[in-house]
């Protein structure tokens, strides 16, 4: 099959018109393909990512927008098993007001939370300057990319929770890639409510870790039984469980995602077999020649297929092009979302760039094999005596 | 070389059936030019089909270049024309996408032969019918006797015994038809081929050695051509 490649390239440039525009249909549709599939990856790249097993999360038994009381917080930290417990308090900062909060901001307990997501990789000298500078706030990777921020940076944050407007300086960077959140001291906080009057005892959330997560199970009994029958009874689950149901209502969004992959895939099937039923029927003449000639069916329906292929895989390659920029752009332009969270990361990775090619090699031999047959199987007698 | 006996073939239009050839024998012996005359529809083209083993006949018996045609499966059959069998058609029919020497390869690319020998027999052969000097342009780059031409070389390349012209002067001025009939007179002479060739052209009378005339499916007469008459030369 070697020695036709140079007659299948040939003929791919035949019509150069049509193969161009079959290659810009092909590679826009895998660009589209590969772009969604970041979707449902971005989430379970997030949970693979960020949460841990060995981390739980402590929060009201009647949902996480009921508060606990922060005196939990102690209470939680002398369980045995449980290395460090700290809080999260969501603050719903907005950087541009009208455009409401576009990544997720937490007052967290500076003392601890290094000890909490130890795993994150967070540079120990920020940490530290977290912990010192009353008005800092340490950022996550995605929102520091999205605004162009930079460590030294000074932000203010109005916030859609309490009546404040909180400015702070960026001292450090939540490194990972998939990482929109941004943690602000709790202290800072509680300083600025009283200041207004307003006390702050409340907490959404505590997290503790634990020292081995074949203990996980038992500290979440112990914890949950600790305040049995109090004011807020807890419900607790770890890390990974406690996003997965996060993030739960964006498995509809997956699925619907999903079907529309595969309807773009069954689109341009449909599309690569029309423009090549016509390009293989505008030859029937010479494929009827070259069987005189010697060719056997196999050799011919072999070089149509693979002249599909090729065009598609071609296509393909230009179609990954394109993911990269678009993933680019719509990550500048998107970064988190609320309504989508780690939907929205648009992470490409090498993996979903070779699924791809693999998709478009796979839609270039589906679309070539029935007319590709039908050509190479019919009788020269009979196409000669149609044609000439 | 070849040998038809009681051949008929019959093709199924709808609910009629067609008989183009009614129990047809013949005998052409090797290195001879003949020509298949008669009407339209009058199973010329089908007899040449059959003998070149494109086409399988309903009854009768096929045998040509020492093998009996009606016993090979379409592999055999394809690996048996490539073989032995070199065609060249009314309308040329060069890919259109591939130079004069690439035409010309073309029934090379079936064999074991490495790039470089396929190149160089290309070209001798485009050396033969006299366009050496056209072997890189494109089919849309020559006139039509030009491409006849090529597709001439294109049957002789791969040395088959016996080459089978279906109207080849059809669609020909009639310089470049006269040059074409001289050029398949070539080969038999030259080069000891057998040249079987469907024609309306009467000039092809004195070119050939042997007409077989046909008419509604039926071998009716067979006479020298004039090339016999004159001793070998047209």
């Amino acid at each position: 099959m070697i020695r036709f490649l140079p007659l299948i390239w040939r003929n791919l440039g035949r019509n150069k018109v049509r193969s161009s525009l079959t290659g810009a249909a092909i590679a826009l549709a895998i660009a589209l393909v590969c772009v969604l599939r970041t979707m449902p990856a971005g989430l379970d790249n997030f949970l693979s990512t960020l949460a841990k097993n060995t981390r739980i999360s402590v929060h009201n038994e009647a949902g996480i927008v009921y508060p606990l009381p922060y005196s939990y917080l102690q209470k939680v930290r002398s369980v045995p098993g449980v290395v460090e417990a700290t809080t999260w308090t969501w603050f719903g900062g907005a950087f541009e007001e009208e455009k409401g909060v576009t990544f997720p901001n937490f007052a967290v307990d500076a003392e601890t939370i290094g000890a909490v997501y130890e795993d994150l990789g967070i540079a120990p000298e920020q940490l530290e300057t977290f912990r010192r500078q009353r008005d800092a706030t340490l950022v996550g990777r995605l929102t520091l990319q999205k605004y162009g921020w930079k460590i030294g940076d000074r932000i203010t944050l109005k916030s859609t929770v309490f009546p404040v407007d909180l400015e702070l300086q960026i001292v450090g960077e939540i490194p990972a890639a998939v990482d929109p959140r941004a943690w602000l001291q709790r202290e800072y906080l509680s300083q600025a409510l009283e200041a207004q009057g307003v006390s702050f005892d409340l907490v959404n959330m505590i997290w503790a870790r634990v020292d081995d997560a074949d203990r996980v199970n038992e500290v979440m009994r112990t914890i949950d039984e600790l305040f049995r029958n109090s004011e807020a009874e807890t419900a607790s689950e770890t890390e990974k469980s406690f996003f997965g149901n996060l993030f739960g209502n964006l498995q509809g969004f997956v699925t619907v995602i999903l079907m529309v992959t595969g309807m773009v895939t069954l689109c341009i099937v449909f599309i690569a077999a029309n423009t090549a039923s016509m390009s293989i029927r505008e030859r029937v003449g010479e494929i009827a020649v070259m069987k005189a000639l010697g060719f056997r069916w196999r050799a011919l329906f072999g070089m149509l297929v693979l002249e599909a292929a090729l065009l598609a895989t071609l296509a393909g390659a230009a179609g990954t092009v394109i993911t990269l920029g678009l993933a680019q752009a719509l990550k500048s332009v998107a970064g988190f979302s609320p309504q989508l969270g780690p939907l929205a990361s648009f992470v490409v990775t090498n993996a979903m760039l070779v699924e791809g090619l693999f998709l478009a090699c796979f839609i270039g031999i589906v679309s070539g094999l029935v007319p590709a047959f039908g050509a190479s199987r019919r009788s020269v007698a009979a196409t000669l005596r149609e044609i000439f | 070389m070849i040998d038809l006996r009681s051949v008929s073939r019959i093709y199924r239009r709808g609910a009629d059936e067609v008989h183009a050839l009614e129990r047809v024998s013949l005998h052409i012996p090797a290195a001879r030019f003949v020509a298949l005359m008669g009407p339209s529809g009058s199973g010329k083209s089908t007899l040449l089909n059959i003998l070149a083993g494109l086409d399988r006949p309903s009854d009768g018996e096929v045998v040509v270049a020492g093998q009996r045609l009606n016993d090979l499966d379409e592999d055999e059959l394809a690996a048996f024309r490539a073989r032995h069998v070199g065609f060249v058609f009314q309308f040329f029919n060069l890919i259109p996408v591939l130079s004069a020497l690439e035409n010309v390869e073309l029934p090379l690319l079936l064999t074991h032969l490495g790039k470089a020998e396929r190149r160089e027999r290309a070209a001798t052969a485009l050396r033969i019918v006299g366009l050496a000097e056209r072997a890189g342009h494109s089919p849309g780059q020559l006139s039509g006797g030009e491409q006849q031409r090529v597709a001439i070389a294109r049957a002789l390349v791969s040395d088959p015994e016996i080459i089978v012209a279906d109207e080849p002067t059809g669609d020909l001025d009639a310089k470049n038809a006269e040059d074409t009939l001289a050029l398949l007179r070539t080969l038999k002479q030259e080069f000891g081929k057998t040249v079987v060739m469907v024609t309306h052209d009467p000039r092809a009378e004195k070119y050939v050695d042997l007409v077989h005339h046909l008419d509604k499916g039926v071998l009716f007469e067979t006479r020298e051509g004039g090339a016999a008459a004159a001793g070998g030369q047209p």
